[in-house]
This record gives C-alpha cells, sequence and structure tokens, in this order.
C-alpha cells in the first residue's frame, strides 16, 4: 500500500505524467525491450529519486515491464499530485510533499522492507541504510545503479574501505548520461530558471560561471547564447585553459565577481561562492546554483551577515547587507533548476532514464558475476541508447567502410 | 488621487493581490534606472501636472511602474490593459492601491476587454500610452466626439504604428502622435532582444522540452523574427526562417540560418513561431504540412497569427498548454496562441522596458508640452540618443 498525501490528486499527476511520456521515445523502447524479452518481469526494483513527472515515468516503465517497483524520496522534491498518479500506474509510492525526517526514515523502512533485489539509488540513500542499519536487505540485494556524482563518491569511498557488499553502475559516467543531461539539461534549465524567476535580461549582463566542468560547459554556453559576456573560474587548468579556447574569459573568482551581475557556481563543490568572493560582488548581483550540492553558496554565511532579508519575488530572496548592499539569491542556494524550476527537459532525461533503467537490467541479469566495487554501464549498451535515441530523432549516420576498418585496426605502414 | 478614489472608480478582479503586485513593482523599478533617471530629470517640469492621461500597455509591473512616474509628475493616469490575458490581477491592485484608476482583469472576454478600454476612452484622456492603437482607435471609431480631446497619441508596437499611418492617410490623425515604436532605444532591443529572450524562456517553461538540436521554424523575420532566431540559435536550436520579403529573406541567410518557403520549413520544424505582425501568419492551410508533435506559439503582436479556430478548442495537457489534432496529427499550442512571453511569463525583461518606457515617457512628456504638431511624428533623436547614453552610464560603460 502507497503512504501518499492526497489519493485523490491522481488525475492531475497521471496528466504531468502522460505529458512527459511523450518526449521519452528512448525509454519507452527499453520498456518494450525489458517486457518483451522479461529482463525484469517479477523482480523486485526500488527507484530512490526525486517524484516529479520525468522519475515517475521510469518508475512507470520498470512496473509495464513487469518488475515490482516501490519508491520512495524526502520531502523536498515530491509532487503529490505526481505520487498519487503514479501510485494508480501501480507503483508503490512511499513520499509526500513536506514529510517530517520520521516519516521520510518510516517511508524507506517501507521500501527496505520490499527487500528490492535492484536499487535506483540517489546520493546511496538505501546502499549506505543497506550496509548500516539494514543489513538484513543485503542477502536478497543484488546491486545498485546511482544517480549522482555525490552518490559515487561515497560508494567508492565504501568500496575503497572494503565496506561495500554489492555491484553498483554509477550512471552518472555513462556517455548518454553526463554528455547530455549535465551539460545541455542543466545549461538550459539553470539558465531558464534564473531568468524566469528574475525577468531579468541576459544581453546586458556580466555572468560568472564558476567551474568548467560539464554543466558549466553548459551554462556557460547557453548564458552566452542568451547575449551575456561570460567570465569562466576554474581551479584546474585544463579546464581553465578549455574555456579560453572556447572564447571566454578567465578569471579568479573574487576578481570576477568585482564585475559581476550574476553568478552561477556549477562545480559539485561545497564553498564554490564563499564570503570572499561574496564581499567582491556589487550591489544588486544574483546568485544561483547550478551544482549537485546544496552549500556551493554559502547562503548560510550571507544570512548570518545580512542585516535584514526578504522575499523580492517568487523564489527570489535579498539579504541586505550592513555596507548597504542588496545580494538576490535565486532558488534558496539548492540547485536552481529543481529548487526554481521544473528540472530537466524532459527529453533529456530520455536519454539518463534510459541508462537508469539498462543499469537495473543490466545488474538483474549480471549482477551475482560483478565484484563488489562501482562499475560503469558496459560501452556497447551506453552506445545502445545514443543509437536508439538518434533513431527517435530520425536521425541517420554512416559506418565505417571494410577499408576504413582495415587501417584502424593495421599497426605497420600502409604501401 | 486617492487610494479610496482610485478603488471606486475602477473596475478589477480582487483589491486583495496587492501586496503581490507592490512587491512585482518594486522588483520592476529597482532595475528600471534609466527611467527613474530621466523622470526625475525630465518629468519634474509640470507639463504634466494635471493632464489626463492613458496607460494602455500590458498591464504588468514594469507598466505599472511607468503609470506611478506618471502620476508622480502629476497626471491623472488611467490604466488599462492591451491584452485581456497579459493583464495580471496582483498588479492591478497594487496600482489602484497606489492611487491610480484601473480597467482591467485577466482573461476578460473580449466584449468585457473591449467595454474596459471604452470606460478609459470615456474619462476623455488628453494624452495616450497605447499599444496597437487598441485605444485610439476605439476612440476614432466608437467615440467620435471625444476625440477633440485628444492632444497626443505615443504608440509602443509595429503593428500599433501601421494602424495610425492607415489613420493617417484616412486623414483622420488630427492630433499630434509619436511613433515611439520607431524609436532606436525602443525597436532595436525591446523586439529582437527582449521578445527574443523571453518568448524563448517562456516555451521551453510551458513545454518543459529541449532546445539543443531541434528545429526551430520562426515566421516573419523583423526585429521579433531576428531575436527570436538569434536566441534559438544560442540555445542550441537549429533556425528556419520563413520571410516574404526577399530582402530580408537574404539576411536570414547571411546570419547563418536556413530561410525556405512555409511549407517546406513546417514538415521539419520541431518548434513554429510566428513573428509577422499581422493576422494569418500560420494560416488554416498550413496546418496540414506541420510536423507530428509540433510546439506552436506566437511571439508576434496579434492573438490570431495562428489560425487558432482552425485548430479547435484542444485539450488542456500542461498549464498553458493545449493538443490539438491536425488531420491524424498532433500540435501543442502555448497559451491559445496568445504572446507568449506576456500570457506565459512575465513579459519582456525589465532592463528592456527600462529602455521602451523610457522613450514612453519622454514622448509622453513632449506631447504634454504641446510643440508636437499634428500627423504621425518619429521620436526626437536627441532623446533617443540621451536613453541610450543614459543606459550605457547605468552599465558603466564610456563611449
Amino acid at each position: 500500500m502507497s503512504m501518499i498525501r492526497d489519493p485523490s490528486l491522481a488525475d492531475a499527476g497521471e496528466r504531468k505524467i502522460r505529458w512527459v511520456s511523450e518526449w521519452m521515445p528512448v525509454l519507452n523502447l527499453v520498456r518494450d525491450r525489458l517486457r518483451d524479452e522479461g529482463t525484469v518481469a517479477g523482480r523486485r526494483m526500488a527507484v530512490i529519486l526525486p517524484v516529479e513527472p520525468k522519475t515517475a515515468y521510469l518508475a512507470a516503465i520498470l512496473a509495464e515491464a513487469g518488475a515490482e517497483v516501490s519508491v520512495a524520496f524526502q520531502g523536498v522534491m515530491v509532487h503529490d499530485d505526481v505520487a498519487a498518479g503514479l501510485a494508480g500506474r501501480g507503483v508503490e509510492v512511499f513520499a509526500q510533499a513536506g514529510s517530517s525526517r520520521e516519516q521520510e526514515l518510516q517511508f524507506f523502512e517501507e521500501v527496505l522492507s520490499r527487500r528490492p533485489e535492484v536499487v535506483i539509488d540517489d546520493r546511496a540513500d538505501v546502499i549506505r541504510l543497506a550496509h548500516t542499519t539494514h543489513p538484513e536487505v543485503l542477502e536478497t540485494l543484488i546491486g545498485a545503479s546511482e544517480e549522482t556524482t555525490s552518490g559515487v563518491i561515497q560508494m567508492r569511498a565504501m568500496e575503497a574501505d572494503g565496506t561495500l557488499k554489492v555491484p553498483c553502475i554509477a550512471a552518472n559516467d555513462a556517455r548518454c548520461k553526463y554528455l547530455f543531461d549535465n551539460r545541455y539539461g542543466t545549461g538550459q534549465s539553470a539558465v531558464n530558471a534564473v531568468l524566469d524567476r528574475t525577468n531579468l535580461l541576459a544581453a546586458d549582463k556580466d555572468v560568472v560561471i564558476v567551474g568548467y566542468g560539464w554543466v558549466g560547459k553548459g551554462l556557460a554556453a547557453r548564458a552566452r547564447g542568451l547575449g551575456a559576456r561570460v567570465t569562466v573560474c576554474e581551479v584546474e587548468p585544463f579546464r581553465a585553459l578549455e574555456a579560453y579556447h572556447d572564447g571566454f574569459d578567465v578569471a579568479p573568482l573574487v576578481q570576477a565577481c568585482r564585475t559581476a551581475d550574476v553568478a552561477i557556481s556549477g562545480t559539485g563543490v561545497r564553498d564554490t561562492i564563499g564570503m570572499d568572493a561574496i564581499d567582491a560582488l556589487p550591489d544588486g548581483a544574483i546568485l544561483a546554483n547550478a551544482g549537485a550540492v546544496d552549500d556551493e553558496i554559502d547562503v548560510e554565511g550571507l544570512r548570518a551577515r545580512a542585516t535584514e532579508t526578504r522575499m523580492a519575488r517568487d523564489h527570489v530572496e535579498e539579504f541586505v547587507l550592513p555596507d548597504g548592499r542588496s545580494l538576490f539569491v535565486v532558488g534558496a542556494g539548492v540547485v536552481v533548476n529543481l529548487s526554481a524550476g521544473e528540472g530537466h527537459p524532459a527529453d533529456i532525461m530520455d536519454l539518463t532514464f534510459a541508462v537508469q533503467a539498462l543499469s537495473g537490467a543490466y545488474l538483474m541479469q549480471h549482477g551475482h558475476e560483478l565484484e563488489p566495487k562501482v562499475h560503469t554501464l558496459p560501452a556497447e549498451i551506453d552506445e545502445a541508447i545514443a543509437r536508439m535515441k538518434l533513431e527517435a530523432l530520425g536521425v541517420r549516420i554512416d559506418t565505417l567502410t571494410p577499408a576504413q576498418e582495415a587501417f584502424l585496426q593495421a599497426w605497420e605502414a600502409f604501401e | 488621487m486617492s487610494a479610496t478614489d482610485a478603488a471606486s472608480r475602477s473596475k478589477i478582479a480582487d483589491p486583495g493581490l496587492a501586496d503581490e503586485g507592490e512587491r512585482r513593482i518594486q522588483w520592476a523599478a529597482r532595475h528600471s534606472p534609466v527611467l527613474t533617471r530621466l523622470a526625475e530629470k525630465h518629468l519634474s517640469d509640470g507639463a504634466l501636472r494635471g493632464r489626463k492621461v492613458a496607460v494602455v500597455v500590458h498591464l504588468e509591473a514594469k507598466t505599472a511602474y511607468l503609470a506611478t512616474l506618471l502620476a508622480q509628475a502629476g497626471a491623472e493616469v488611467v490604466a488599462a490593459g492591451s491584452n485581456a490575458r497579459s493583464t495580471q490581477d496582483s498588479v492591478c491592485a497594487a496600482l489602484v492601491r497606489r492611487g491610480i484608476e484601473v480597467h482591467a482583469h485577466h482573461g476578460a472576454s473580449p466584449d468585457d476587454f473591449t467595454a474596459d478600454l471604452l470606460d478609459v476612452a470615456d474619462t476623455g484622456p488628453e494624452l495616450v500610452i497605447d499599444d496597437g492603437a487598441e485605444l485610439t482607435r476605439r476612440i476614432l471609431e466608437h467615440r467620435a466626439d471625444l476625440v477633440t480631446r485628444l492632444q497626443g497619441v505615443t504608440e509602443e508596437t509595429t503593428t500599433g504604428v501601421a494602424r495610425l499611418r492607415a489613420f493617417a492617410d484616412e486623414g483622420k490623425l488630427t492630433f499630434p502622435a509619436i511613433a515611439a515604436n520607431n524609436a532606436r532605444c525602443k525597436h532595436m532591443f525591446d523586439n529582437p532582444y527582449g521578445t527574443g529572450q523571453s518568448s524563448l524562456t517562456a516555451i521551453l517553461r510551458l513545454t518543459n522540452l529541449n532546445a539543443a538540436g531541434k528545429r526551430f521554424c520562426v515566421i516573419g523575420y523583423g526585429w521579433v523574427g531576428q531575436g527570436l532566431a538569434q536566441r534559438a540559435a544560442g540555445y542550441g536550436g537549429k533556425v528556419t526562417v520563413v520571410e516574404l520579403d526577399p530582402v530580408q529573406a537574404l539576411r536570414a541567410v547571411m546570419d547563418g540560418h536556413r530561410a525556405a518557403a512555409l511549407e517546406d520549413a513546417l514538415p521539419e520544424a520541431d518548434f513554429v513561431i510566428t513573428a509577422g505582425g499581422g493576422t494569418d501568419t500560420l494560416p488554416a492551410d498550413a496546418l496540414t504540412h506541420l510536423k507530428d508533435k509540433v510546439v506552436l506559439a506566437n511571439a508576434g503582436h496579434q492573438d490570431r497569427e495562428i489560425a487558432v479556430d482552425a485548430l479547435g478548442p484542444g485539450e488542456e495537457v500542461r498549464p498553458g498548454v493545449t493538443r490539438h489534432d491536425v488531420g491524424g496529427k498532433t500540435a501543442y499550442l502555448c497559451v491559445g496562441g496568445s504572446l507568449v512571453n506576456i500570457a506565459g511569463g512575465d513579459g519582456n525583461p525589465v532592463e528592456i522596458m527600462d529602455l521602451s518606457f523610457s522613450v514612453q515617457a519622454l514622448s509622453v512628456h513632449r506631447l504634454a508640452r504641446g510643440d508636437v504638431p499634428p500627423g504621425l511624428n518619429a521620436f526626437p533623436d536627441e532623446l533617443d540618443r540621451e536613453i541610450a547614453r543614459t543606459k550605457l552610464e547605468t552599465l558603466g560603460v564610456r563611449v
């Protein structure tokens, strides 16, 4: 039995799920294949992801392919209508918006008591519970597929000290995930969330992008595409050089902040924009975090320093500082495309969740053969997902000719 | 006017929404440094004192700030929306609390919308800040006795300027009018950068879809179409431009876009955005060429650029998005074919309207001084330059 806020919201939730399903052709193909091959039929799966339409559809297709699926998540990122809609699709849902910590523990207990064989995990929540307070779960757990970079870091730490007892797949390390989700998905939706929530113009702004990994690359490209002048801050010399050659100004953070109208963090590192950078920002500057870690901007430090705070617009908080400056934080400093928007575009999550679904299926089939380590999704599965997306988009590509293949395999000089 | 007087004369949806509207107006004010500076410098000479000024522009926060500055300069301001779907009820409530008479509510029927505008006409405005000539044409058509009271009209849009020109050709423009839209600080910024950015962000938010790699068909390559095409490309989209004027079509090609006839462009377009400025930019007989699951949106002036009647009523699949069956294929329409950036968002970015409304404020001030001749006039170039210089100063840019 699901534990959700209000089953009567199911129609509204179902409508949201149906919309995204229209834009997830690869996930639909994956469902058909898993159903036809019986890969997950009757198998127990847990999905630990924010309960919003796209993740709901991932859980739904796994159920449609025959799996017994249970879903749980913390209340900060739960749409109650989607939870109700998903429950209506035969998935057990344990999630309510604004749930207390006690409720959340109970929700996770429920999911663990279902004894999942495969977990699609977020920040290694279930994996950590199974290795600490709920060791009985490990008896039947085959493995987990992990969505976030921070979860993978924790799993690697468990592997390093010999704690990890089951194989895990770092879904984030699949090319079909990070090349698209992190770059185009976050780039578009984070920049949009800032512009939508502030109703401000990009084209007359100096924008500082902190971090030039895949997320930072997407942010910088989209900010530039909207006419902003972009400065990139990096600590890693190769990425800094890459940013330079992509045509961006590169500068140290504090220096860049002195003339910044907007500063967006995308590093995955706590205190990326600390008080020294915040102190360099001019009056009226806008701060947002597009990275996975909640504390990339030192919002607490800013709050402690502020003489007054107020909501200037929905999701835009103003901090008045003793020196008279006002700074504005969009989305409370939490990943802005989710906290102040609807998350990634549906057709990008089509790729990410195809990776997750096939990682889960791979664990079902081969998990017992894998060592208890952090693995990457096999390259041929990753490539198959890319080919499915191309086909769904109606894009054909070439193949190597036999002569070209021979050239690439020959090591001796050609005549 | 006191807030009580304003409330008794106004017709709005819900005065209880004033706090939210006030918050929005304050945000707009904060990001309108050019308008604030120029209003202080020019409007305080008393030319507007006691003058009846009608503001008929999309009634949201930025317009409300303009109306407030005019009222502070001593004008008796009465406001109505220029499009029922763009009117924000909270902003109307805040304006009334600021002592300004308002006749507008969100989603008004065509009859109610016209009734609101005629109510504004009946207050006998001397000066009009108009959008699409919505008020001016109604005064000319329905309130002939009030035309003699008109001492000036300043017009915000390309479409409205065309309408005023048509009136001038018929000899009906017996009062001074300024084509504010044709000021460089308006059409070179508002139309491409303002509408370009805000229409794209609105479409992507309404649909939660990815732009990268998608084919965008932009119909019309005027200032608005150019901005749409540039921003769609900036999001990683591929752009096909449909344009009747061969010179503009050639510019689209040189700008790096594809140009094509409508029936060739539609079958491969994932998004179709209209920016023709007239009606039937995407006509009924073209709908058969649409790709399955296309998203349709209008960024032009009229609600009638997309042949919405031919699309039928549709089923709402997300807030602001309806699904329509087009000969067995599916089309998704954003906000019923209304202006997507305004009806599906907060309209143009504040900084853009800071420029546009600086033009309007100085324009209505010139008209109030009475030194503009009858007929259609250009916005004075020295004022245009002053606005640009002031904006550069606020950006810390020296030239």
